[in-house]
């Protein structure tokens, strides 16, 4: 329960940073929305319009208000509910996000429990070559060398998503092939290895040790005290994995031409449009709170002994 | 890495066809679809609210304009026949030619009359506002169904520029909502999502003749490299707005073509006159001769450009001819600088990634101006407010202008107290000189007043134009009816003339 306000409270926090950073930074809706060809009178009228001459204070307090009512208010530059705007996005980084949430949740354990059970085997020299591979290559490169070899000269995987709506990927899964393996391939990597590590560490700890003095046979010390450790200690890696894609989410999308919630959230700042970045920051954040918030309780589930600190 | 990824490239064209999907079907040049940056989700289809080339591109398949922008950015006829001033050159009457909405209904003289009030309206944004409020409405009447008479507050004999200015779109008489726009271009609407797809009909009807592809898409793809990678896939046929590496990397490929618009933009520099330091003209003197405009243009733009002569408009019709080009001249330079008291001084310029020349431009010209006992530094900001900051805030500023008629130019940019005037030049007998070219009707006469307005502004309005550089767009191979023009002009992003295949 205590965890639970500790987590509101942090999300609240946020809200009033992002707002506080949104303010600070030069300009606002009127003046990007009518750009460089604006004149000052018509970039006054739009301020008016849009209620940007309202002190910063009293917008954030109304929307914050508004907030609690289950509004999320409207877009400055759009004037649609931002409800809307993130709802046609939320599409898009699904089809990204639950495939690559869903190759990281299973690959991931597996590759790395292979690795730590039989270290320096093959599997395990090829999970070390790859994360090195992968953590000197920035993933926008990857992208494009992705895109130049398998897309451009193989021709195996449609290059970009551009020109598709939204319902048109899911039709056409291909298109996303190459956009969830550079979101994930980084992150599986260190995920993997992080299970390995505590795979191994565990298997060669005084525990394992004492344990099989005891007579228990391989498999159980592996089943019951290596692997739960090990999965345990990576919960929380686990937990910044997920952090990780959210983030990735907004080079990639910009990479392969989707119109997602990173490429929403870009757009937004870029607008200066506040209750929008404020909207994405809560979902970001709630995201974000809420996955660490899981991985902690299902770390203490599965290593109850050791003391964790959020 | 780029150069080996175009190599590849070309072996993989021909492979495309099974997995391009929608792209190829229908026969083969049915469809073409553009790749464009998109202005985001706050996009409309009002054709009065044009801040980017992507609403242009729009506004262009779906509406007419009275008069468009030949290359050198003078007016031709489009929807009006023709059109004549009275001898003061207050009161312009124009003849529609006949033409009809996609409902059917005719276009009307009413129908030219509400949309330039609209476009004149501050609340609308119109790109060409200030022009359009020339007008006096209220004495501007339609005289019969083809023939407008638009009467201005001031006499002007180049007024016609506005007939083919940004936002100045005919829409029929009342329309205020554009979400299931009718026009009278060469397309007719089918849909569009802010920020997503636009989808367009080809009109049989339409009085230039209809189209030669049956549909046009024009879709969002913010990050260049996914527009170049969309290209070189098939995924789209044309992908607009590439720059650098790109350039380059198309270069070498066969299977597209690049359109490259020569000179289409003028690189700028901007300092104050109206503000310590440049308030001294010796320094703008100082600082025109300090830089080295070869070096700016072979590194800062890749050998993409050509030097520039501290004026807009080079090769545009109105820009004074038999210039003696500006030359570095550090010794002079550096005599100025002394002689303002000003050696060793300090100053930051502006700068943004709005342009990705302007980074690598003002590190140069750092270094240049440091040889002639100038200090500058480089400040950034962000992209997408730099306009608005520039405005107010420091004494120099990088800035870009694409091509546009010279004296609406000088009226926007240099004039006095003008709406878009950053440097701050306020010159009496540069104003002065404008006032005469605009009441004067002979055009020799007025280009001649127009070309001694623009030596002035040259030496004193602090807006060095430094370089010219070139834009692009590119095309598959298969492309047809698409020639490289410059920004704004009838020819850029013309897609009725296009064919596929």
């Amino acid at each position: 329960m205590r965890r639970c306000l500790l987590a509101l409270l942090q999300c609240l926090v946020v809200l009033v940073a992002v707002f506080v950073v949104g303010t600070r930074l030069p300009g606002d809706t009127a003046d990007v929305l009518r750009g460089e060809l604006g004149t000052p009178e018509q970039v006054e009228a739009l301020r008016a319009r849009l209620g940007l001459d309202e002190p910063a204070p009293a917008r954030f307090a109304h929307w914050l208000g508004r907030l609690f009512t289950g509004d999320l208010g409207t877009s400055l530059t759009t004037g649609v509910p931002v409800g809307d705007d993130l709802g046609r996005r939320a599409g898009v980084t699904l089809a990204l996000g639950v495939p690559a949430l869903l190759l990281v949740t299973v690959l991931a354990p597996l590759v790395g429990t292979v690795s730590g059970l039989r270290e320096g085997s093959r599997p395990d020299r090829a999970l070390n070559a790859a994360a090195l591979v992968l953590h000197s290559v920035p993933e926008f490169v990857l992208g494009l060398l992705l895109v130049a070899s398998l897309s451009l000269w193989a021709g195996l995987l449609p290059a970009t998503a551009v020109g598709m709506e939204p319902g048109d990927l899911l039709a056409r899964p291909a298109v996303l092939v190459l956009p969830v393996t550079v979101l994930t391939a980084r992150h599986l990597c260190d995920l993997a290895r992080q299970v390995r590590a505590g795979v191994a560490a565990q298997r060669h700890g005084a525990v394992a040790e004492h344990l099989r003095l005891l007579g228990l046979r391989e498999r159980t010390v592996v089943l019951r005290h290596v692997l739960p450790g090990a999965l345990g200690a990576a919960a929380q890696q686990y937990a910044r994995c997920v952090e990780g894609l959210l983030g990735g989410a907004v080079l990639v999308e910009a990479l392969f031409g989707l119109r997602g919630l990173g490429d929403g959230f870009v757009e937004a700042v870029q607008n200066r449009d506040l209750p929008l970045v404020q909207t994405y920051a809560l979902l970001f954040a709630g995201t974000a709170v809420a996955v660490n918030l899981v991985a902690d309780l299902v770390a203490h589930r599965l290593a109850p002994r050791r003391e964790l600190t959020a | 890495m780029l150069a080996a990824g175009g190599a590849l490239a070309l072996g993989g064209a021909g492979l495309l066809t099974g997995c391009g999907g929608d792209t190829r079907d229908g026969g083969g040049g049915d469809r073409f679809r553009a790749a464009f940056t998109s202005g985001g989700s706050q996009e409309t289809l009002d054709p009065h609210v044009a801040p980017n080339f992507v609403d242009q591109a729009r506004a262009k398949a779906l509406y007419d304009t009275l008069g468009t922008y030949a290359d050198d950015m003078s007016v031709r006829p489009r929807l009006a026949r023709s059109w004549e001033s009275d001898a003061s050159g207050t009161r312009w009457r124009v003849l529609l030619r006949e033409a009809s909405w996609h409902d059917g209904k005719p276009v009307t003289a009413k129908d030219v009359l509400h949309s330039y009030r609209r476009a004149a309206d501050p609340e609308t944004g119109s790109p060409s506002q200030v022009l359009l409020s020339a007008i006096d409405f209220d004495a501007s009447r339609a005289d019969g169904a083809r023939s407008v008479v638009l009467v201005l507050k001031a006499p002007n004999f180049a007024f016609p520029t506005v007939f083919a200015g940004p936002g100045t779109e005919i829409v029929p008489d009342g329309t205020t909502d554009f979400r299931k726009p009718v026009g009278s271009g060469p397309f007719t609407y089918v849909s569009f999502t802010p920020g997503g797809t636009a989808r367009y009909r080809r009109w049989a009807d339409h009085w230039d003749g209809a189209p030669h592809v049956a549909e046009l898409e024009i879709v969002p793809a913010n990050e260049e490299s996914a527009r170049l990678n969309a290209l070189l896939s098939g995924q789209v046929h044309y992908a607009a707005d590439m720059a650098g590496a790109s350039v380059e990397r198309l270069r070498q490929d066969g299977a597209t073509r690049l359109l490259t618009a020569e000179r289409a933009t003028a690189q700028q520099l901007l300092l104050r006159t109206g503000r310590a330091p440049f308030d001294d003209p010796r320094l703008i003197r100082a600082v025109r001769l300090g830089i080295d405009r070869e070096a700016l243009v072979r590194i800062a733009l890749a050998g993409h450009g050509e030097p520039g002569d501290d004026l807009f408009g080079l090769g545009l019709h109105g820009y004074p001819e038999g210039l003696a080009p500006e030359e570095r001249d550090v010794d002079e330079a550096r005599r100025l600088v002394r002689e303002a008291g000003a050696d060793g001084l300090r100053f930051t310029v502006e700068t943004s990634s709005v342009d990705a020349a302007w980074e690598p431009a003002a590190d140069l010209m750092a270094r240049q101006l440091a040889e002639v006992g100038l200090r500058m530094s480089v400040n950034t900001r962000a992209s997408s407010t730099y306009f608005s900051e520039i405005r107010t805030k420091g004494v120099a500023a990088f800035n870009t202008t694409s091509t546009l008629p010279v004296s609406d130019f000088l009226q926007q940019r240099v004039r006095g107290g003008a709406a878009r005037n950053q440097t701050q030049y306020a010159s009496g007998r540069f104003d002065a000189l404008l006032d005469r070219a605009r009441t004067t009707r002979d055009e020799r006469e007025r280009l001649g007043l127009l070309a001694r307005a623009q030596r002035l502004a040259r030496a004193e309005s602090g807006l060095l134009v430094w370089a010219f550089s070139d834009a692009n767009d590119a095309v598959a191979r298969s492309v047809r009816g698409l020639r490289a023009a410059p920004p704004n002009s009838r020819d850029w992003a013309r897609f009725d003339r296009v064919r596929v295949g």
